[in-house]
């Protein structure tokens, strides 16, 4: 250990005016962020900034994917090796399950399309690559590498291979920003697939699943299957959100309570499909209060 | 008015490598959704080695970078960081001790400071957070990843930025008296 020393500091007026300048300034800042809407200056800096930065993070993702898949494998070893491999054979052949059902749903528009049908029941996509994932600890945030060059806009749904991932909160020219449906701002207007209840997901800041407004009424068990409700119109009905695992009562709540697995890992998200023909033509997204969108 | 001198250039440099480091190796080094602040760990140790403005500078410089990364209220990092950076910049006039686990403490404090405004942040914007959990599910486990991550990091910053490189401690020991 190294040893004190004991000493007098030097008296010194400290420059307040400097630390009151700075925080005015900050507090200028914040109020005209509040303010302005999705295309104001601050919003555009935002947008220019991160166009910038984004080819950092996607070299930095790449850069450390060793390291994520290290991670991965640890996370891995709990689970005995028959267990990985009967979960290994379920998921290739969900996958090619899939990609059948993808095949038809396209052959289905193309039919309807053919048809000249007016309301497809299909959605149209931009696929795009994960090249940020969320770099501050309050947000789950994640840029993709699809912009407004490919008709992207604010609130799109965005979606990745087991089900709905999240939403498009800001675009630049080649990317865009989505909060994630596991960010506390986020919420989504869901259904219980099988008794059809109907609640508001919500994201919290330890990136777990709320099933929030489920009646006391409702038969809810583990391992129930939470879908979109399609209400309030931002995202379309019947997309996963992901499963019930656990379900409890509270003292005087109205409700249930109900906890949600997520049905898309983030960590292991690399491709995502947003939903360009979904949304309304949203311009300023407003406050987290959400009943079918943030 | 800011002359380009040597201490204002370390300074650019150190927050780019801080930005660069939350940019591209935070997101992949997340545990639990907790990620280090490599700016908050800048901030305090610039503050340390140069005193309160410098640390309230470069602290609201930092702010604002970390603001243009995110989607929060802009200004509210900058807000935060230079406030922290000013009172770890006090604290540096009153270290006495030679080594790095009083600079880290202190690193811990402020950065402990910074986390629990952002959530108080959050908290003021309406979001539904409860306050308890949220500090013990999130604001204690990113206070002490950013600690860890400034123990392995800090000894190297701190020669790199202080004045006189064959000092062993931040401070600037000639304005002491020893005993």
């Amino acid at each position: 250990m190294s040893p004190l020393k004991i000493a007098t500091p030097e008296k010194r007026n400290r420059p307040y005016g400097w630390l009151i300048l700075l925080v005015l300034i900050s507090i200028v800042l914040i109020t005209v962020s509040m303010r302005e809407g999705a295309h104001g200056p601050i919003q555009s800096s935002r947008v220019a900034f991160q166009t910038v930065t984004s080819p950092v993070g996607r070299t930095g993702k790449w850069v450390t994917t060793p390291w994520r898949r290290f991670t991965a494998w640890l996370g891995d070893i709990g689970v005995s090796r028959s267990e990985l491999t009967t979960l290994r054979d379920q998921n290739a052949a969900l996958r090619s399950q899939v990609v059948q059902l993808q095949e038809q749903v396209r052959s289905a528009q193309a039919s309807a399309a053919l048809n000249e049908s007016a309301r497809s029941s299909g959605h149209a996509g931009v696929i795009a690559d994960v090249i940020g994932l969320p770099t501050s600890s309050w947000q789950q945030v994640i840029v993709v590498n699809a912009g407004s060059s490919k008709g992207i806009k604010l609130s799109m749904p965005v979606l990745a291979s087991n089900g709905l991932l999240g939403q498009v909160v800001s675009v630049g020219p080649n990317y865009a920003q989505v909060r994630l449906i596991t960010d506390q701002e986020s919420g989504v207007a869901t259904l219980l697939q099988e008794n059809r209840a109907q609640g508001i997901v919500r994201g919290s800041l330890s990136g777990e699943l709320t099933m929030n407004f489920v009646s006391m009424d409702a038969t809810v068990t583990a391992g129930d299957t939470v879908v979109t409700s399609g209400l309030g119109g931002v995202f379309p009905k019947g997309l996963i959100v992901g499963q019930v695992s656990k379900v409890s009562k509270e003292v005087n709540s109205l409700y249930k309570v109900i906890q949600v697995k997520p049905a898309n890992d983030i960590g292991r998200v690399e491709k995502v499909i947003i939903l360009t023909d979904t949304p309304p033509d949203i311009t300023t997204l407003p406050p987290a209060k959400a009943t079918g969108g943030n | 008015m800011f002359v380009l001198n040597n201490k204002v250039l370390s300074a650019i440099a150190a927050l780019c490598i801080a930005l660069i480091l939350q940019v591209a190796i935070g997101p992949s080094i997340a545990i639990l959704s907790v990620r280090p602040n490599f700016l908050v760990i800048v901030t305090i140790v610039m503050a340390l080695v140069n005193g309160p403005v410098e640390g309230a500078f470069v602290g609201f410089s930092a702010g604002l970078l970390f603001d243009l990364l995110g989607t929060g209220p802009f200004g509210a990092a900058a807000l935060g960081m230079c406030v922290v950076g000013y009172l770890a910049g006090v604290a540096y006039e009153r270290i006495f001790a030679q080594g790095w686990v009083l600079p880290v403490l202190v690193l811990a404090v402020t950065s402990f400071i910074y986390e629990l405004f952002s959530l108080i942040i959050l908290l003021v914007l309406g979001q539904q957070i409860a306050f308890f959990g949220a500090l013990v599910t999130k604001v204690i486990p990113i206070v002490l990843y950013t600690t860890l991550a400034a123990v392995l990091i800090f000894p190297l910053l701190s020669r790199l930025l202080r004045e006189n490189p064959t000092m062993e401690t931040v401070q600037h020991l000639p304005r002491a008296t020893r005993i």
